[in-house]
């Protein structure tokens, strides 16, 4: 019965050295920060004079709070001058981070599943023409970029605006991820949508 | 004590070869009884057949003779009090239920199926349940752990594809249902619903599904029921064994390996199993559904030393999966949800293929055990479990940088618990524990996003006590329980900023349960069940998108002077206004059988206060364009429902069984139906069974024809593209709903034959035989496909005996 005894004490010994172990091993850290690679909370497009390295209109939309609830804001329209050549570029960053991140660069990097489409007031360029290529993919636009299937990405493109003035029109980008989907023949229904941004577009 | 009942079924296969139409009465029945441990003929026994005058004693080989039964199935009672003085005292590990092993023997008795009641857990009584075993279990062996106790009456499962399924108790899921795992509660990733624990069921022996609030046996979680998963029993004085068992199935080209071995000796038994499954995309009527197979290895082993007065275990088991998730259940845009919920068909359909790509999820799962008893008297005994579980979970998902996980967690779980079932005192049969449970969950980095869930280690000291009073025909039950839960969290905003919170909760829970055998037929039992628990981390924490919705939890969003949405800071919990979940369940249930019909009716209401759900709030405008936007919010709900089930043995060999469950749920704070609540099903199961079939001996044919209706309490139904382009407004006050109608009712019918062959036991099975093309209310992935189409399934198990 002795013996019985200290087994039991035994016993309880070894939960409350279980208790013990478990109550004393607390941590307390936080995760490690992290490189935000799926948020975008500025977009800038740079339209630079192709004559002129020094004409470059901007124009900006910002969610200040990212994956939060603060409404996206379109802080500038597109303003444009009658019949001259630009090229389109982007500023795609993550503010959340210090310093931003450069979301460009993740797109860049994975442009053969990647491609941004325009949709634009009706013949408000010559060239491209008609009204861009979100509702038809095969529709004008001028790609400078391609992927190594030899598809078009878009972070650079190629505008000519129209010499007939234009007020109050409008100008939307949409960057679609494809990944497995790109093709020649993918539109801007096919896959998901990384950006989608309207402005307004005038042409004077 | 003096006297166990056991309720023993046999199965006379061989009509017997006297028939003579004018005289019915010509049955003999002729048995063995031996201790299942020793096989040592037990003398003495008194074997009496139900319903009849007929009784007889065992003599000293055990053996007992009838002649003159009138039905060729007889229902044996079998009263074993000597053998419960003399030999139960000596091996207390069996409790009041000694095992009884019937040898099967003579004429008439080719087999015999023994069917002991199994003892319930201690707290759970008076409480509805019902177990599924081993043998149904082999017959669909790559199926979920949800799917496989989906078949019992009140029991359904909640999905995110064909891999991840939970299960529903009565309308609960997720963190509202225990699962317990070999004894541990099961330490997951329980939140949302596209997390399904990592359990093989080819390695489980027996699930029982406790269907009321079984809070104070289980602890915080068990609000809306628990699940019992048990491993290899581990039996001594077992002769070696050799399992092997194999399938195929035709829908997604699934194949499925298991095998296992082990030994019960005079004092030591153990067991080691190992399993592979392995499906590709599995395919609806019309088309594949691309990314939908899985990968599984499991491995599991258990040992175990029996002295007199001392039984010690250990068991450890490994579950690594990769699940699939549908393609086309990618949408991160309001544009790609639109045109996916539009579409009649999944936007992304490639050819077959056994290949996971992203989305998916990686996990694995060891959970280790070590388990002491001692009886130290007559009739008291003294339970020491220790658990180890880690769980690690990385899920992948379509973006850029997809190579990463986009969710990488470690969660560490620790339990011990301490029982003591105290020596009867004036009659109370009793069981204290003490319990320990804590957990650290810590984020791995290099997922290149915030973290959606936070660091976190909580701990959880728990003390219960439950109490049993045993009358002629009625029995008492009595709990109570006290817990104290501590969390220490630290997250990330997403702007990297550190956030921490300390917060606590105590509760004290209470059960109350009364058991009547109102006659050798019919028990009633009924059971009043409190049980609560704390929201778990993604409710409290959720931050953006995660699948194709982007939520906020209660600690993550706030009203502003206007009653807009803001969500720029983390409120601490002691300055929020959010609850612990606390729920009340009254569960009755009427078991009756009387001749060749067999019911049971189980009827229950549950109110839930601060129960917490996801609901839409708002459209915001974002830089993927205009999104539906999701908030974790709390309400008073309640549910009333009904399960009823009917068996009847409609002649000798055929029996046909009968089962509805209806639910009622409703949010009675604000007077509104909830979402993704199971709908009304009924089905219907005829069992027909042959012997001496050409060259197999033993044969079951089954047809189960099931329908679910369409779920006529769903929420009204928003489109996203009424809230998207503002024709419908929704504020934090609107009423619940959904973004589409709740799918149409459908018919199933699925059909099975078994056969045993030499000792190998075989399987064909057809699911969904007439390729139904249908949705499910319950499965996320109904917004975006169909369900899996016809699939025909193989499976041979052997066992060898060396």
């Amino acid at each position: 019965m002795n013996k019985l005894n200290s087994i039991k004490k035994l016993a309880i010994y070894t939960m409350l050295v279980g208790v013990i172990t478990i109550s004393g091993c607390k941590d307390d850290e936080a995760p490690a920060p992290e490189n935000e690679e799926e948020v975008i909370t500025d977009v800038k497009l740079i339209f630079t004079n192709n004559a002129n390295a020094n004409d470059v209109v901007e124009a900006m939309a910002q969610d200040p709070d990212g994956e939060g609830v603060q409404e996206l804001t379109v802080l500038d329209s597109i303003n444009l001058d009658t019949g001259k050549t630009y090229t389109l570029t982007f500023e795609i960053i993550n503010n959340l981070e210090t310093p931003g991140g450069d979301i460009g660069k993740e797109i860049l990097n994975e442009n053969d599943a990647h491609q941004f489409f325009f949709a634009f007031t009706n013949n408000a360029f010559v060239n491209p023409a008609g009204d861009g290529n979100v509702d038809k993919a095969s529709d004008p636009l001028n790609y400078n970029d391609y992927d190594k299937n030899g598809n078009p990405v878009g972070l650079s493109t190629t505008w000519t605006t129209s010499s007939v003035p234009l007020s109050g029109g409008f100008f939307t980008l949409r960057l679609q991820h494809q990944p497995d989907i790109k093709s020649s023949t993918t539109g801007a229904n096919d896959g998901d949508t990384d950006l989608l941004l309207q402005f307004v577009l005038n042409i004077k | 004590m003096k006297q166990a009942f056991l309720l023993v079924l046999i199965f006379i296969t061989h009509s017997y070869v006297l028939a003579q139409k004018t005289d019915t009465c010509h049955y003999e029945l002729n048995g063995v009884i031996l201790d299942e441990d020793t096989k040592d003929p037990l003398p003495y026994v008194q074997v009496n057949i139900k319903g009849t005058q007929q009784v007889t004693i065992t003599d000293v080989k055990g053996q007992f003779h009838f002649t003159g039964l009138c039905n060729e199935k007889n229902v044996l009672i079998i009263s074993c009090s000597g053998y419960c003085d003399t030999t139960c005292e000596q091996h207390h590990e069996h409790g009041k239920s000694p095992h009884i092993y019937l040898k099967q023997k003579v004429n008439s008795l080719s087999a015999v199926t023994v069917s002991v009641a199994k003892p319930k857990e201690a707290g759970t009584t008076s409480i509805s349940q019902q177990s599924i075993n081993k043998e149904t279990l082999d017959d669909k062996p790559t199926q979920t752990l949800a799917g496989a106790i989906s078949e019992i009456d009140g029991v359904t499962f909640t999905s995110t594809g064909t891999n991840v399924q939970l299960p529903v108790i009565h309308g609960l899921y997720g963190n509202r249902v225990l699962i317990l795992n070999n004894g541990l509660k099961h330490g997951f990733q329980n939140w949302g619903s596209d997390h399904a624990p990592e359990i093989d069921i080819s390695s489980a022996n027996n699930i029982t599904v406790v269907k009321g609030a079984a809070g104070v046996r289980f602890g915080p979680e068990a609000l809306g029921g628990a699940i019992i998963v048990e491993a290899d029993p581990l039996h001594l004085n077992e002769d070696m064994r050799v399992d092997i068992g194999t399938g195929y199935q035709t829908n997604g080209r699934g194949y499925n390996v298991k095998t296992g071995f082990g030994k019960g000796m005079k004092k030591w038994s153990y067991y080691v199993g190992a399993g592979y499954t392995k499906i590709g995309d599995r395919h609806t009527p019309d088309y594949s559904m691309t990314n939908s197979g899985k990968q599984e290895i499991s491995a599991n082993a258990g040992i175990r030393y029996h002295l007199e007065k001392w039984d010690f275990r250990m068991y450890y088991s490994y579950v690594s999966q990769d699940l699939a998730l549908l393609r086309s259940s990618i949408a991160e845009s309001g544009n790609l949800l639109i045109r996916a919920i539009d579409s009649e068909q999944p936007l992304f359909i490639r050819p077959f293929s056994y290949d996971i790509n992203e989305p998916n999820q990686l996990t694995q799962h060891h959970l280790g055990k070590a388990e002491i008893n001692w009886w130290y008297s007559k009739d008291s005994k003294i339970t020491l479990r220790i658990g180890q579980q880690f769980n690690k979970r990385s899920e992948y998902d379509v973006r850029r940088n997809a190579y990463l996980p986009i969710i990488d967690l470690n969660l560490a779980t620790t339990d011990v618990q301490l029982e003591w079932k105290h020596p009867d005192w004036k009659k109370l049969d009793g069981l204290v524990g003490l319990q320990l449970f804590s957990q650290n969950n810590d984020n791995n980095p290099g997922t290149g996003t915030t973290p959606f869930i936070p660091n976190y280690n909580s701990i959880r000291y728990s003390g219960f006590v439950i109490e049993t009073l045993k009358k002629t025909k009625s029995t008492y039950e009595l709990g109570i329980r006290f817990d104290y839960i501590n969390n220490n969290v630290r997250g990330r905003e997403t702007s990297q900023a550190i956030f921490r919170d300390n917060y606590h909760f105590s509760n004290l829970t209470s059960s109350l349960g009364y058991l009547l055998r109102l006659s050798d037929n019919s028990t009633f039992r009924t059971n009043l069940g409190a049980a609560w628990r704390t929201p778990n981390m993604a409710e409290l924490y959720s931050f953006g998108q995660h699948g194709f919705k982007t939520s906020f939890g209660l600690l993550r969003y706030s009203s502003d002077e206007n009653g807009a949405l803001v969500t720029s800071r983390v409120t601490l919990m002691n300055q929020s206004a959010v609850k612990p979940e606390k729920g009340l369940k009254w569960v009755n249930e009427l078991e009756s059988q009387q001749g060749k019909n067999n019911l049971a009716v189980t009827a229950y209401t549950h109110y839930i206060q601060h129960f917490i759900f996801n609901r839409p709030v708002a459209v915001i405008g974002t830089i993927r364009g205009p999104m539906p936007v999701f908030i974790y919010d709390q309400v008073d709900a309640l549910f009333m429902g009904v399960d009823f089930t009917w068996r009847r043995e409609l002649s000798d060999k055929l029996s046909g069984t009968y089962g509805i469950s209806y639910l009622w749920s409703h949010d009675i704070e604000k007077n509104e139906a909830l979402i993704n609540q199971p709908p009304i099903r009924t089905h219907l199961k005829l069992a027909r069974e042959v012997h001496g079939l050409g060259i197999f001996k033993s044969s079951k044919f089954t047809i189960s024809p099931s329908y679910t209706f369409k779920q006529f309490q769903a929420p009204r139904t928003i489109r996203p593209e009424q809230l998207i382009d503002g024709s419908v407004q929704i504020t934090t006050e609107s009423e619940i709903f959904d973004f589409k109608n709740a799918p149409n009712g459908y018919f199933l019918l699925d059909v099975s034959w078994s056969f045993k062959w030499k000792g190998i036991r075989c399987g064909v099975s057809i699911q969904n035989s007439l390729n139904t093309r249908y949705r499910d209310y319950l499965n996320e992935m109904r917004y975006f496909s169909n369900e899996v189409g016809r699939n025909f399934q193989f499976t041979i198990n052997y066992t060898i005996k060396p």
